[in-house]
């Protein structure tokens, strides 16, 4: 259904994008506020006569912000690199080769992905505890799993079944192994879709809270997502330094999203439209 | 052709198995392990129910830390004492000898006994395997009130003032309570103790509420945005990288944002919301009950949205247009192209969307925990949170655990009723594997 967009589907659209952006834009234009104006009678002000980066120094200065994205920078990116790892080999078996029982297994799969964390919660908190790796990397990594190994599989199967059977025959009848198949013809088609599958499962691992609530407990290693969160003290809420540091964290998100938007939007699409 | 065909069978397995492995052990295992936990009275801030017991066992580091010097302490008062109250104590040191005759004649428990013992005289702590012996229940029952015996007994001297270092020998007496550990099973105890009480009806009631409304207000909002979006536009991406953001930030950070707008003195929302009239003040939203929940829906319509209507959209896609042409010519109104064509070519896009949505906001978690933290007076209270609650603030894990299998339970049933609706559709190859 391609048509002609008129004036008024316009209007809408840039209000639909201002409702949309509002709680940012409102965010950023308090973050450059002075403490003064967060409160009272300015409080409502769009914008300041005075602006300063005074939130951004102290979310730096007074929080251990930069603590917190390291952290969350290593916990997301080793989760997602070991979990696509592992998840590009069950689905491109799951996709491309003959064996009983693919159905259940991508079943299993996708129950899993919807598995309530709280349902896995107690076990997996004994477990990091016993073992002793509460308040670290891998006590957030290992837990991760449930949701990322599942996420990444069922992406990764969708993307696989795209590339051409074709090429694969006639690989094979040129005397390759199925791992030399897979190595130098699917894997190179797949790069795109191991791309996205890995965007997604990063942001997923960025922005968990769970988990990394109850299991990462001291400040050395929260994420940014519970060291935000618990910014917020018994009676007072930091707001300046909360919108320095949710700009601070959107702005990175913002990028992301604008390079990547038509790949994101094909991995989220891709498990439920049939084309 | 058939030994290709195994080995390709083979190959596929063992492809598999690291992640099946993976899954089972980090995923499904917790589950199974969850229901377990919650059979039992299992609190991690109790020493006696710190782990799970089947069966009566004894705490021998606690044991001997204070029989051995309970019993020269008793000597010494035997010593010091006459008549009755030599009698007494005599009694009470003969009981405690039995006992301890008894705990020991267990071959295995007297090994594990003189071990610990050896440890804590050289002023080391035992572990934990080494410390608990398994106790009968016939000695453990004995144990329990002799000692609960010897202590009034004990007390009773101690008022009567008949014992030099009184102090000392009931705080030793006493030590001994909390030595036998008793079997923590309680059955489905907990599952019965929740199902009578209010808060868990209450919870699941503000989780479905939750649910029902914000996906009802996002399915209709999404499709009307998926069917306005759904045509050649200048800023095309722009749109799509607008609709990606709310998406794309952290649950736990757009509730702050939203506590921020939200905010009874401060927050501008609020303060619209009062010049609108939605609220009387602008401290009703987050302090009055009705509040609270309308700006939790509120604040997760805002981020999901987006997300349903880009997950429609790409259901619209796939429409052929070709339809849309042949339904005009035959002179179908606007209306009946959305209720004929549409709606039912975009069945299966919908439901699957509502699948996924569906599950998220019933395990609702980070919103609410950082928004209004299931406030006030319960009344944004959902199940996950009231299950973080009971395990993390009460640490009563095995109460906190029954809850979360009840949440498991709730989200196997309405995956069910949907993959029921579903049919096949979402697991059958999109490409088919026929060669």
């Amino acid at each position: 259904m391609q048509k002609k967009a008129g004036p008024f589907f316009y209007v809408f659209l840039a209000l639909f994008v201002f409702f949309v952006m509002f709680p940012f834009l409102w965010v950023l234009l308090s973050s450059i506020k002075p403490l003064g104006e967060l409160f009272g009678d300015k409080a409502f002000d769009w914008f300041t006569s005075h602006p300063t980066l005074k939130s951004y120094v102290s979310v730096f200065v007074n929080y251990p912000f930069l603590r917190y994205l390291w952290n969350s920078t290593v916990v997301a990116t080793v989760t997602t690199v070991y979990t696509v790892f592992v998840a590009a080999f069950a689905a491109y078996a799951i996709a491309r080769l003959e064996f009983k029982g693919k159905t259940v297994i991508l079943g299993l799969v996708l129950a899993v992905s919807m598995f309530p964390q709280i349902a896995t919660i107690s076990p997996i908190y004994m477990f990091v505890k016993k073992f002793g790796l509460t308040n670290s990397y891998l006590g957030l990594i290992i837990p991760y799993t449930t949701f990322a190994l599942p996420l990444s599989i069922w992406l990764l199967v969708t993307f696989f079944r795209k590339i051409p059977f074709d090429l694969e025959e006639a690989a094979k009848m040129d005397g390759a192994t199925p791992m030399q198949t897979y190595f130098k013809i699917i894997f190179p088609l797949a790069v795109p879709g191991v791309f996205t599958t890995s965007i997604l499962v990063f942001i997923a691992a960025w922005n968990e809270f769970l988990f990394a609530l109850t299991i990462n407990t001291a400040e050395k290693y929260k994420t940014v997502p519970v060291g935000i969160a618990m910014f917020q003290g018994q009676y007072t809420i930091p707001w300046g330094e909360i919108s320095a540091a949710t700009v601070i964290v959107t702005i990175p998100l913002v990028i992301m999203v604008l390079l990547f938007q038509r790949r994101i939007v094909s991995g989220l699409t891709s498990g439920s439209v049939k084309e | 052709m058939r030994n290709e065909k195994r080995m390709e069978r083979l190959l596929g397995y063992s492809l598999v198995a690291p992640a099946m492995l993976l899954i089972l052990a980090i995923a499904i295992w917790p589950v199974i392990q969850s229901f377990y936990y919650s059979l039992f009275d299992y609190r991690l801030n109790d020493p006696t129910k710190s782990s799970i017991h089947w069966s009566y066992s004894l705490d021998l580091e606690g044991y001997l830390q204070n029989y051995p010097f309970l019993k020269s302490a008793l000597k010494q008062e035997m010593a010091a004492a006459d008549g009755q109250t030599k009698q007494t104590l005599a009694q009470i040191e003969q009981k405690l000898a039995k006992l301890d005759a008894a705990i020991r004649s267990n071959d295995q428990v007297a090994k594990q006994y003189d071990k610990v013992n050896e440890v804590l005289d050289n002023f080391e702590t035992p572990s934990d395997e080494l410390k608990i012996a398994e106790l009968d229940k016939q000695t453990a029952e004995r144990l329990t009130v002799t000692v609960h015996d010897v202590v009034e007994t004990l007390k009773e001297m101690k008022k009567a003032g008949e014992l030099q270092q009184a102090d000392k020998v009931v705080g030793l007496a006493e030590g001994l309570e909390g030595v036998v550990i008793e079997p923590n099973f309680v059955g489905l105890k907990h599952y019965k103790d929740s199902f009578s009480d209010m808060r868990l009806w209450k919870a699941l009631w503000n989780t479905t509420f939750f649910t029902v409304v914000s996906v009802a207000i996002e399915l209709v909002l999404g499709l009307g945005i998926a069917l306005l979006i759904n045509k050649a536009f200048f800023g095309r991406g722009l749109v799509r990288a607008t609709i990606l953001i709310p998406w794309a930030i952290p649950t736990a950070v757009s509730a702050l944002m939203w506590k921020f707008l939200y905010d009874g003195q401060n927050g501008i929302v609020a303060k619209y919301f009062e010049t609108i009239g939605l609220v009387d003040r602008m401290g009703d939203l987050l302090t009055t009950e009705a509040g609270a929940m309308f700006a939790v829906i509120f604040a997760d319509v805002w981020k999901t949205t987006p997300y349903m209507a880009l997950l429609l959209l790409a259901g619209l896609q796939t429409i052929p247009s070709s339809l849309y042409e042949a339904a005009s010519i035959d002179g179908a109104t606007k209306w009946q192209q959305f209720t004929k064509i549409t709606l039912p070519l975009l069945k299966s896009s919908i439901l699957v969307a509502l699948l996924f949505r569906t599950l998220d906001a019933f395990r609702v978690f980070d919103l609410i925990y950082v928004l209004t933290g299931g406030g006030p007076a319960n009344s944004t209270e959902t199940i996950s949170i009231l299950a973080y609650k009971v395990m993390f603030s009460q640490t009563n894990f095995g109460a906190g655990s029954a809850l979360a299998v009840i949440v498991f339970l709730c989200v196997a049933v309405i995956s069910m009723i949907y993959i029921r609706w579903l049919g096949k559709d979402l697991l059958s190859d999109g490409s088919s594997v026929k060669r």
